[in-house]
């Protein structure tokens, strides 16, 4: 107890990561019926725990070291397991962006969800939610990291679901539950095997395992690969991507925290967590990198395709998580990192915003916002291109420098696909944020005056438009605009932070992107720079040409290609493929057998079982005559032969 | 010395006497017919073996046979005898099927306990005590073999009140 | 008349001469006459076993007379039975007894 307060990080990491789990236990039991009280309970923690986290993120930047606090858990035989904190550059700039996005998160929750009916019950999940992600993020252990990586997918089951009473919410959240499990499945053998095979689950020691050459490299592909099937559950990656889509149900504030720096990024946290421990498997690097584009793809061209404000945003948070592990594994470390942190900000913007017009026209569709007037919602308006711009890698916004980043780890890798794949991506998903702009800002056939309704439906809101809970929305999306520019320019020292501490990371990421040292990369850095920019300058103006300039068509040109079109807008027919094989395999295959085992063998048995005792019981029920006599007599007979048999 | 012998031939025949009476007694208690013969030998067997008791030492025991068999469940057979009427009944004739499997059934049994007495090596123990006073009897009844003595007294109480039940709730029942 | 053996056998007949109307009387009165007999032969070979191996006379005594004592209350018993059964069927042959038949 005395540690905790004569070491200030300690203290600040304790106080910070258990107060949002205070203010959760004091909300569900005490203020439940006072939701003033409950939301300034929660958003105090939060603060406090943003400025802890500040504070801790600055005592790692100026120490040399990482902190570690551990206290033996578990010890059996070969196994020891220790429960703890671990404080590195990585976690304690993960657990500022957490903390500091969940509570512009929160402030901007302030104003909307005002007037909800679940007030206090949403606050109390967003602590939770925080609380559980904090803990992720500086788990010391593999098994903590797994415990609160569980309690992130729970908190974020029972947002998703928030509106429960709408069937579709808690269709939702279910399938969120349900189809991260499938890969957590995978993420928890991949520990039970670590266990068993190194018997040490410390997040360092992990990472410095490789290095000394005790185990192999099969084994540590298996775990590599089990492990990442927890990141692609998580992070929605191929094939698991079609429950973020459906997560938009939740109120906008929970998609923003659940896309940029909570729920999804705890998968690629992880990839990066332990890096070089991936990288010591070049297989599962492989794996890895294939299945990040993939995903970066497909989610791309689904993008295209839909009208709803925030499942574009879906979409795109899904292609650029794939862009991350494409980072990731092609050895880019410090750039999937850099795009990591960048991202958060841009998309934790580009939701708010998104939330902003929501909450104003109730409608998610981009056409009638639109033709309602979006673009008069000055601030909101000015706040999303930004956001788009940075998400479609236009300098000097923060998207531009962590794209490039990624680009020269893609340039590194020695086949150029990956490099063209990248800058594919990036130029699908400039056309389709500035689709989505162009929505906007210049509708089909202009603007309908449509407020006079508008006003009848809604009460109130004229002071609403410029009230106290308008800049609780307004003001966080106008510091994280003012975040998502500045933070690429902080690249250099972010790089110099990050890479400090690890040596194993350095050499790791090295060493993954040796093949494509050899021969100095596919293009050279000035051309990269010039192809990344182009790159979205194109989708830009594609963009531009089809939806902004008067007298475009506003249809894009892939509804010249109505299969294609339909193919994207069915997400590839996943969902459709995932419906039948539940059809085919499990309802009509396995369960088919499971049902007939239960009735022939397991019910049929018993039944046998029945028949027989009764069967038996008829036929031994003619030898009980009810002749008291004879039973004693043949008794007497038996105890008196037993009796000579003895005697002779 | 003449005296002495003739007294124990005297002993003797006075002996198989009280046997024959006792196995005869039992015969008709069992063989006879009529209930009533069979109660009236049941009395005599009785006494037989109160006479047996006598030859084995014990004229406490032989007395409290009398008393207790001859006098009170006798009495309670006969009671039980004029409260079902049997007399009035007509009596079924005898199954000689079943007569005959009982005979050998019991006769089996009868072997195999005379082949045990027979056969077995009793030794007697090494000191022995003459005592067979009833001042011992009541002494040891009351320290020793209290628990023996409680148990009966139970025993019979319990027994009394489930024959008044048994008894009183059949009338009820059937009335 | 002076050894184990004529006693044990004595008690041995009288044992079996009852269990023979056990087996076969189908007067429920007569069957518990037979059960006195059986518990006579019983007791006897208590009492012989009391004369010619026991320490102390005392304990095949005491035995004899618990003996007693459970013939009575049994006796007490069977005859109430006897009379429940009596009005029950108005009959007490064991024979025509067998409502518990399978």
């Amino acid at each position: 107890m005395d540690a905790i307060f004569k070491d200030p990080v300690l203290l600040a990491t304790v106080i910070g990561t258990s107060l949002p789990f205070l203010s959760m236990a004091v909300i569900l039991c005490l203020t439940r019926h006072n939701p003033m009280l409950s939301s300034r309970i929660s958003v105090t923690a939060i603060v406090v725990a943003a400025i802890c986290a500040l504070f801790n993120l600055a005592k790692v930047a100026s120490a040399s070291h990482a902190f570690r606090f551990d206290t033996a858990w578990m010890s059996s035989g070969n196994i020891h397991l220790t429960f703890g904190y671990y404080l590195d550059p990585l976690s304690a700039l993960m657990l500022t962006i957490v903390a500091v996005v969940a509570c512009l998160v929160q402030i901007y929750s302030l104003g909307y969800m005002s007037g909800d009916p679940g007030y206090s019950r949403y606050y109390a999940f967003m602590s939770l939610f925080a609380w559980a992600m904090m803990n992720m993020v500086i788990a010391s252990t593999l098994i903590q990291l797994f415990i609160f990586w569980e309690l992130v997918g729970l908190a974020s089951y029972m947002l998703i679901g928030f509106y429960y009473e709408k069937f579709s919410a808690s269709q939702a959240g279910k399938k969120a539950f349900v189809m991260t499990r499938v890969g957590d499945v995978g993420f928890f053998l991949g520990i039970i095997i670590l266990t068993l095979g190194f018997g040490n689950l410390g997040i360092p020691d992990l990472n410095s395992a490789p290095g000394t050459g005790t185990l192999t490299t099969g084994f540590i592909t298996m775990a590599a690969m089990l492990i990442f099937c927890g990141v692609v559950g998580k992070s929605a990656q191929f094939p698991l991507i079609t429950w973020l889509p459906d997560a938009m149900e939740g109120p906008t504030p929970v998609s923003a925290l659940l896309h940029s720096a909570t729920m999804v990024a705890a998968g690629v946290y992880v990839f990066s967590r332990i890096f070089p421990f991936f990288a010591a498997s070049p297989d599962a690097m492989l794996v890895a990198l294939a299945i990040g584009t993939v995903t970066m793809l497909l989610a791309s061209t689904m993008a295209m395709t839909t009208y709803d404000l925030k499942q574009v945003w879906a979409y795109s948070t899904v292609s650029q998580l794939g862009m991350m592990v494409m980072s990731l594994a092609a050895g880019g470390y410090f750039a999937g990192v850099f795009h990591l942190t960048t991202h958060a900000g841009f998309k934790a913007l580009l939701f708010l915003c998104s939330g902003i017009f929501i909450h104003e026209f109730h409608t998610n569709d981009m056409r009638v916002i639109g033709k309602q007037g979006g673009r008069r919602q000055i601030i909101p308006m000015i706040c999303i291109t930004v956001g788009a711009l940075a998400l479609s890698g236009v300098p000097p916004f923060s998207g531009f420098f962590s794209k490039e980043a990624i680009l020269a780890a893609l340039n590194a890798q020695a086949s150029p696909i990956w490099l063209f794949a990248g800058l594919f991506g990036a130029f699908l998903t400039a056309y389709y944020s500035f689709r989505l702009i162009f929505y906007l800002l210049f509708p089909k056939g202009g603007i309908e005056e449509k407020h006079a309704v508008h006003e009848m439906d809604s009460h109130g809101h004229k002071e609403e438009h410029h009230g106290g809970l308008f800049w609780a929305m307004a003001v966080p999306v106008m510091i994280l605009a003012c975040v998502t520019v500045v933070l690429g320019f902080t690249e250099h020292s972010l790089q110099g932070y990050i890479m400090a501490g690890g040596g194993a990371v350095k050499h790791a990421s090295t060493q993954a992107a040796a093949g494509g040292e050899a021969h100095g990369g596919v293009v050279g850095h000035q051309l990269l720079v010039i192809l990344g920019i182009s790159a979205g300058l194109l989708g830009i103006i594609l963009a531009w040409f089809e939806f902004g300039r008067k007298g475009a068509s506003r249809n894009g040109f892939l509804s010249y290609f109505p299969p294609v079109w339909k193919l994207f807008d069915a997400r590839w027919y996943m969902d459709a493929f995932f419906r039948w094989f539940l059809d085919t395999a499990i309802y009509s295959g396995l369960t088919n057998i499971f049902t007939r085992n239960d009735r022939r063998i397991i019910d049929g048995g018993i039944d046998g079982i029945c028949f027989f005792t009764e069967a038996g019981g008829r036929i031994f029920s003619f030898m009980q005559s009810g002749m008291l006599q004879y039973n004693l007599l043949i008794m007497v007979l038996v105890a008196g032969l037993a009796m000579l048999f003895c005697l002779v | 010395m003449d005296t002495s012998s003739s007294l124990t031939a005297l002993a003797q025949a006075a002996f198989w006497i009280t046997i024959g009476f006792t196995m005869t007694g039992a015969c008709i208690a069992v063989f006879a017919r009529n209930i009533l013969y069979n109660v009236l030998g049941l009395a005599l067997a009785l006494t037989g073996v109160a006479g047996v008791y006598l030859f084995l030492g014990s004229l406490f025991i032989a007395l409290m046979q009398l008393l207790i068999y001859v006098g009170a469940i006798c009495i309670a057979i006969v009671f039980a005898i004029m409260l079902s009427r049997p007399l009035h009944l007509e009596t079924p004739p005898r199954a000689m099927p079943k007569v005959v499997m009982a005979v050998a059934a019991s006769a089996v049994f009868f072997v195999g306990l005379a082949g045990v007495a027979l056969k077995t090596n009793w030794v007697p123990a090494i000191e022995r005590s003459t005592d067979f006073s009833v001042v011992t009897i009541g002494h040891m009844f009351l320290t020793r073999y209290e628990l023996v003595f409680e148990v009966i007294s139970l025993v019979l109480l319990v027994a009394i009140i489930g024959a008044i039940i048994t008894a009183g709730f059949s009338r009820r029942l059937s009335s | 008349m002076n050894s184990l053996n004529t006693y044990l056998i004595i008690s041995a007949f009288l044992f079996s001469i009852g269990l023979v109307g056990v087996l076969q009387r189908r007067n429920l009165i007569g069957m518990l006459i037979s059960v006195e007999l059986m518990l006579n032969g019983a007791s006897l070979n208590f009492m012989a076993f009391n004369r010619f191996l026991a320490p102390e006379p005392v304990v095949g005594q005491v035995i004899a007379l618990a003996i007693m004592g459970l013939a009575a209350a049994e006796t007490a018993i069977g005859l109430s039975i006897i009379l429940a059964l009596y009005r029950k069927m108005h009959s007490i042959n064991i024979e025509q007894a067998q409502r518990l038949k399978g």
